[in-house]
């Protein structure tokens, strides 16, 4: 399995230098961050194995069920792309792959929001309580929690040398989530949510001091 | 009220069923919140003026009130919503 390390300002310029290393598009890799500093983020980028990828699939009969119906929805869409199922990944994750899949992204992720929503009801009876399937368009969903974990970085170092709260923008739960658990092991700083859906916003400000 | 107002009102019955599912660790929030969030969409007399998008409403809520999962609920929401959209150009 090929991968390399990337080193940027910023975690995009960080993945960027590593597929450039490897001769590789986004949509083929797996991304794990190193490290995230105010200075410098480093990154691995390991290049995921499309027949592994196949081979892994029959294994989990769910998976390949939900993805036999995604590709069966997506041709009756007109649209043409590649379903796979994540390796390892838990919950169930389908990764749609193909050219100018925007649309299937819509907007601030609503369509794609929309066939998650689809795809759970259509295999829902063979799937246990509380258990989901995840459907990502060219990785949008890790790509939106990497930049909101960046966003929730970039924010505590602010907030810890103002000492002034920041409020970020309106986010979709999973970002949300993605910002409290960036936040949740820095003893300085805290998060918490205001607002109503589907404005409702993140707080990033200082964590008090415990009584006593 | 314009159709833009029925689908804001839509949008936010939405996020509050994917708030949810995504479980985003602050918030609790009820069936009975998801239910008046339907309710204050069928308030609307524009829902009326498109096929079938009081119907998709509801079905969203019968769906809330049978303890139906989220995606069943959030699914027949998204109906709504094209439906309305198809149905209002420029919205």
């Amino acid at each position: 399995m090929r991968s390399a390390e990337g080193r940027g300002r910023t975690l995009d310029e960080a993945v960027d230098a590593a597929l450039i290393e490897l001769g590789e598009s986004r949509r083929n890799v797996d991304v794990k961050v190193l490290s995230e500093g105010s200075e410098e983020t480093v990154v691995e980028v390991t290049v995921i194995e499309a027949e592994s990828a196949a081979a892994a699939a029959p294994a989990d009969g769910k998976g390949e069920m939900a993805r036999t119906l995604v590709e069966g929805l997506l041709k009756h869409m007109g649209i043409r792309a590649q379903v796979t199922t994540r390796q390892g990944s838990e919950p169930t994750t389908l990764d749609i792959s193909g050219r100018d899949l925007g649309a299937l992204i819509g907007w601030r992720g609503e369509t794609l929001r929309a066939l998650q929503s689809v795809t759970n009801v259509m295999v829902g009876r063979h799937l246990g309580e509380g258990e989901r399937i995840i459907v990502d368009v060219e990785r949008y969903r890790q790509r939106r929690e990497h930049t909101v974990r960046e966003i929730a970085l970039r924010a505590a170092r602010q907030v810890k040398m103002t000492g002034d709260a920041i409020t970020l923008d309106a986010m979709q739960p999973f970002e949300r989530r993605a910002i409290h658990l960036a936040l949740e092991g820095d003893p300085e700083v805290t998060s918490s949510s205001i607002g109503e859906e589907p404005e409702r916003r993140v707080v990033v400000g200082l964590r008090k001091p415990a009584a006593g | 009220m314009t159709a833009r107002t029925a689908a804001e009102r839509i949008r936010k019955a939405i996020a509050l069923v994917n708030a949810v599912e995504d479980g985003a660790g602050d918030e609790e929030i009820t069936p009975t919140e998801i239910a008046e969030a339907i309710r204050d969409c069928l308030e609307l007399s524009d829902v009326d003026r498109v096929t079938n998008v009081r119907r998709y409403l509801g079905e969203a809520l019968d769906a809330v009130s049978d303890g139906m999962p989220a995606d069943f609920v959030a699914m027949t929401l998204y109906a709504a919503l094209g439906a309305l959209q198809e149905g209002s150009p420029g919205t």
